[in-house]
């Protein structure tokens, strides 16, 4: 028990003198307050009066008044405080009752046993959601890294910031709005081995400067020759225990890589990194061809969204425009570098795992590679021969080789078992669900295509090859073109410009949103709607999935009912609409007036 | 200057010794000069200008003007006769000539000036090695003989040492690739198979014992597996923002927005085809038409504000009470209606009791029931919500960023990287953050430099 400072002992409850002597008796307190009053300095008057009210107003044993007639009362007490072990303090205890009576004021739940019954007071904030969370400053100092270290620990390790429940609380009283972390989470990272190589990376960097600042060349070619590296594959493994984790996380690792690939070579990265993220990928891209598992495609205006299944986990990925960077100020580029770090790790296994489940080589080769290499003089122009392996394989032109050559067992169908407690509707449903699928991968096979200069050619090759089509483009535009525009036998041409000249008559000229917009209707549209030069229909998001009673665009149902079978020359824009449409548009806005109006 | 004209005028007193030197004294003539301090002192001697210092000092002065008129001029100037002394000028062209050639020379501007001027009069130096070669001569000679030698097939040291090292390369310096992370070269290998790298050396052994020599790494907690935020890592924007979308699809998604990113507070102030055209043929036209208007609606304030003016004296003076307060009647209505509810429940709780005691507990505790099921409902939706919505980790708030519509005749835009790091910080992956802002200790201080401003 913590005695209240001297001038909070109220003077009116110095005991009075009939009180003193006490009636168990016992030996006289050495300094019963009674004693000590005269010689203490007066409290301010302030001060002074609280504390006297609060003790009046408490029902406390200890301050029964002095002159209470009845002797068994003084007795009790005189009892109550010797079995206590008080002793001399029992009149002490009275005085520091307004310390009680704040403590039982604030709620017993906390309080206790403090004050009242004895023991050790509780502190604030030394157990509870206070001793839960750490800071971030603190974690650092804990964990002895720079604070990008600590950054970069944290993403590697996929430990994020918490957000406590109570703030005040575990701020210690303070409103201030800190980044926190969880005790538990920074005591894990203490085990991380790379901790270890951050700090000798720093040591390094030092002896370095040391050496550089002494021009001591042989010492920093040494210490180069020396730097500490380390490895992510133990924290890939930790994450993702199993490989369905991983593939559950790759939309991330996917978009970072593809966005990183397409950044130029100005050291906002190492050229290394954008070189290996374009490698993965490229990689990625030719499994999806190779596996046949892409399902949507979105031109949006910020990327194209592609979504593919992969062992049944659909995966959504976004890759940039191949405009020139407008690199934005308010990014942290080291953050993102150290999400791509880790990312491409990931990405690497992954991509290990994935060729291996379709028993093809990794690292990637191209079917036929033979006869390539027997002519390496065809590629020269593009690439030199360091490149122009990675050059070919992100052509996406050529298929890739497998471990074993397919046998004609492979294709043999499966046997199909029902699936216990699954109705004939069901399996039915589920069987033709089956066979829309497998019609959808061969969407486009059998059909040749030829892109024009000017179309995006990665995208539409990519998406092309993925639905079985062949794809082809000049040669001077890239390396990996398999025939020539004058070759008969081709059936698309995919032209971007407002007019033809020298139209070949066997094939049909298209702009490219065709093809986008046939994967995602799931069958080859009419052509009639995308020949060059005539106004498109809109580009519909694959991604939406109307509910019962949403509102559906005219557009979309008359893909539905071409998906159905049925002749979709019934299903119209209703001309009400239209002129409702017209009516809203006069209290819009100008440029949205402008689409509509260009678009009638 | 006092000291000198003080002595111009004693010399025109005595014409008796012409001074070659204005120092030069006629010794007839004493100044009287103040004596200056004691003369107990060597200084004060030194200094002492009484009339005896000052006859020695004007006697030496005399002799040594007398000695140096006799070396210049042959004899006192005083005693040469006029010829001697004096001699017509008659004016000569060669010195004039001169004077001029010197006016001229005065006149030429410096040298750094010519060259500063924006265009130089100074011809650019020469490049002499650009038409004659060093040891041009020697170096040909020396050809020749290599020439002569190579016929006979012996070559130059260097060229011999270059050939060497051509036909047998130094082997090339081992050095290890970076086995990092960023080597592009590295293999992968099934990281998830059962006999992995990383495993293999641990297969087999005691656990308690790996434990306690450390050799195992920790085990990651459960609770790390989950993620902070149940958001998608990617989220496919919605379908105003297609690249060619449908009209209703923009409006849904964007038609609002572009008013908003016009920054425009609403659709009123955003500019129609007709304010459009107005802007933009502002100060060209007469604007008559504009002023007449503003007359007409000037007009029409001055009317309402008689119309008001009108009113305002007429009004009774206003009720003290404050507007949103209530009336004494206003109360006791409210409470007599209070009262009557309260007596009217009582009624009815009563005769409840008296009847259907048991029916209306039954019911008082369905309905109790479904308070609790709403309120648990309400509690399980803000809960969700408040999961959806990205955690505040610093001192900086997550901002949702702006709408990207695009404009009818615009590029596609929008930024995958900014999509991307916005994306992460509401996940609650990173916390969001500003840039560090660069602080300067010390105010800097411009200063043209000298040369520079001289030439502008």
């Amino acid at each position: 028990m913590v005695s209240p400072p001297l001038w909070a002992r109220p003077q009116n409850l110095t005991t009075p003198p009939a009180r003193r002597q006490l009636p168990c008796g016992g030996p006289a307190p050495l300094f019963s307050p009674s004693q000590r009053a005269p010689r203490r300095r007066t409290p301010p008057a302030g001060l002074e009066l609280p504390a006297a009210r609060l003790n009046d107003s408490l029902p406390s044993p200890l301050s029964v008044p002095a002159s209470h007639p009845h002797p068994s009362a003084s007795l009790q007490l005189g009892a109550a405080r010797t079995r206590r072990g008080f002793g001399a303090g029992a009149d002490r205890r009275g005085a520091g009752s307004a310390r009680a009576a704040r403590v039982l004021r604030r709620g017993g739940a906390r309080g206790g046993g403090s004050g009242a019954m004895g023991g050790l007071e509780k502190k604030k904030y030394q157990r509870g959601s206070a001793t839960n969370y750490i800071t971030r400053n603190k974690a650092r100092k804990k964990l002895q890294l720079s604070l990008p270290d600590f950054r970069r620990l944290c993403i590697l390790k996929g430990i994020y910031p918490h957000e406590p429940k109570h703030k005040k609380k575990v701020n210690k009283g303070s409103t201030a709005a800190r980044t926190f972390y969880l005790l538990k989470d920074i005591k894990f990272l203490l085990h991380e081995p790379i901790v270890n190589k951050f700090r000798e990376y720093k040591i390094f960097v030092r002896k370095l400067r040391k050496a550089y600042g002494k021009s001591e060349w042989g010492t920093a070619e040494r210490l180069k020759d020396n730097k500490p590296t380390y490895k992510l594959d133990h924290i890939v493994k930790e994450r993702y225990p199993t490989f369905v984790d991983a593939l559950r996380d790759l939309d991330d690792a996917l978009s970072m890589c593809f966005l990183f690939s397409t950044f130029p070579r100005t050291g906002k990265c190492h050229v290394q990194t954008i070189q290996l993220c374009r490698r993965l990928a490229v990689e990625f891209l030719n499994y999806v061809i190779a596996s046949r598992s892409l399902r949507k495609v979105f031109l949006s205006i910020k990327g194209i969204y592609y979504q593919a299944e992969v062992l049944g986990q659909p995966i959504t990925w976004i890759t940039p425009y191949a405009f020139a960077h407008d690199h934005p100020t308010d990014v942290d580029y080291r953050v993102m570098a150290t999400f791509t770090e880790f990312y491409t790790t990931l990405l690497g296994f992954v991509n290990f795992r994935l060729y291996h489940s379709l028993n093809l080589h990794y690292p990637p080769k191209i079917d036929g590679q033979a006869e390539v290499e027997l002519k390496p003089a065809e590629g020269k122009e593009y690439a030199m021969d360091s490149e122009s392996y990675l050059e070919k394989l992100s052509a996406l032109s050529a298929s890739l080789a497998r471990v074993v050559a397919p046998t004609q067992e492979d294709d043999v169908e499966m046997d199909e078992f029902p699936v216990e407690g699954e109705t004939a509707e069901q399996m039915d449903a589920r069987r033709k669900e089956q066979e829309a699928l497998e019609k959808h991968k061969k969407l486009f096979e059998g059909l040749r295509f030829f892109l024009n200069r000017e179309v995006p050619r990665e995208p539409l090759a990519f998406i092309i090859r993925c639905f079985g089509g062949q794809v082809s483009w000049d040669k001077s535009l890239c390396i990996g073109a398999t025939y020539d525009v004058s070759d008969p036998s081709i059936t698309h041409q995919i032209v971007d410009r407002p007019q033809v000249e020298q139209q070949v008559v066997g094939r049909y000229y298209l702009q490219p949103q065709w093809v986008f917009d046939s994967v995602n209707a799931k069958l080859c549209l009419p052509v009639a709607d995308y020949f060059p030069g005539v106004l498109l229909p809109p580009h519909l998001s694959p991604f939406v999935t109307e509910q019962e009673g949403d509102y559906i665009p005219p557009e979309k149902l008359k893909l539905l009912a071409m998906q159905r079978g049925e002749d979709p020359g019934d299903v119209r824009l209703p001309e009400l609409e239209r002129i409702q449409a017209v009516l809203l548009l006069q209290r819009s806005s100008a440029c949205c007036r402008a689409t509509v109006l260009h678009d009638q | 200057a006092v000291r000198h004209s003080r002595r111009g005028s004693s010399s025109h007193g005595s014409l008796s010794f012409l001074g070659l030197t204005p120092s030069a004294r006629d010794p007839a003539t004493a100044v009287r000069r103040r004596n200056r301090g004691p003369r107990n002192r060597k200084k004060g001697w030194k200094r002492w200008a009484g009339p005896e210092a000052r006859l020695g000092r004007e006697i030496g002065d005399f002799l040594e003007d007398v000695t140096l008129q006799q070396r210049v001029a042959g004899g006192l100037i005083a005693e040469q006769p006029d010829a001697g002394l004096f001699f017509v000028d008659t004016g000569s062209a060669e010195k004039g000539e001169r004077r001029k050639r010197k006016n001229k020379i005065r006149e030429k501007p410096l040298h750094i000036d010519l060259v500063l001027r924006p265009d130089s009069k100074v011809p650019a130096p020469k490049d002499i090695l650009s038409h004659q070669i060093p040891n041009g001569r020697k170096e040909r000679r020396r050809q020749q003989f290599w020439e002569r030698m190579a016929q006979r097939g012996v070559l130059p040291r260097s060229e011999r040492r270059l050939q060497t090292r051509l036909q047998n390369p130094a082997p090339p310096r081992e050095k290890p690739p970076e086995k990092g992370r960023l080597d592009p070269g590295r293999s992968f290998y099934d990281i998830w198979a059962d006999d992995n790298p990383l495993e293999r050396a641990l297969v087999g052994q005691d656990a308690w014992f790996l434990q306690q020599t450390q050799k195992q790494r920790v085990k990651r907690p459960l609770r790390l597996q989950q993620k902070p935020s149940q958001l998608p890592a990617v989220e496919v924007i919605a379908p105003g923002g297609s690249y060619n979308p449908t009209f209703e699809d923009h409006q849904v998604c964007g038609g609002d927005k572009v008013e908003r990113q016009l920054r425009f507070p609403t659709a009123a102030e955003a500019p129609t085809a007709e304010t459009v055209f107005r802007e933009q043929c502002e100060g060209l036209l007469e604007e008559s038409g504009d002023e007449e208007e503003e007359e007409e609606e000037k007009e029409e304030e001055e009317k309402k504000e008689e119309a008001v003016g009108g009113a305002q004296p007429s009004d009774p003076p206003r009720l003290l009470h404050r507007p949103g307060k209530k009336t004494e009647q206003q109360r006791r209505k409210e409470k007599e209606a209070r009262e009557l509810q309260r007596r009217r429940l009582k009624a009815l709780r009563c005769r409840q009791q008296q009847l259907f005691r048991l029916r209306s507990l039954g019911r008082q505790l369905r309905r109790w029931e479904q308070e609790l099921l709403r309120r648990r409902r309400a509690r399980e939706a803000k809960r969700r919500e408040m999961e959806g919505r990205p955690r505040r980790l610093g001192r900086i708030k997550y901002e949702d960023p702006a709408l990207e519509v695009q404009l009818s005749d615009e590029l596609p835009e929008g930024s995958v990287l900014h999509d991307r790091f916005k994306s992460l910080q509401k996940r609650s992956l990173i916390e969001p953050r500003e840039r560090a802002k660069f602080k300067r200790k010390y105010r800097l201080k411009y200063v043209e430099k000298r040369a520079f401003r001289e030439v502008t």
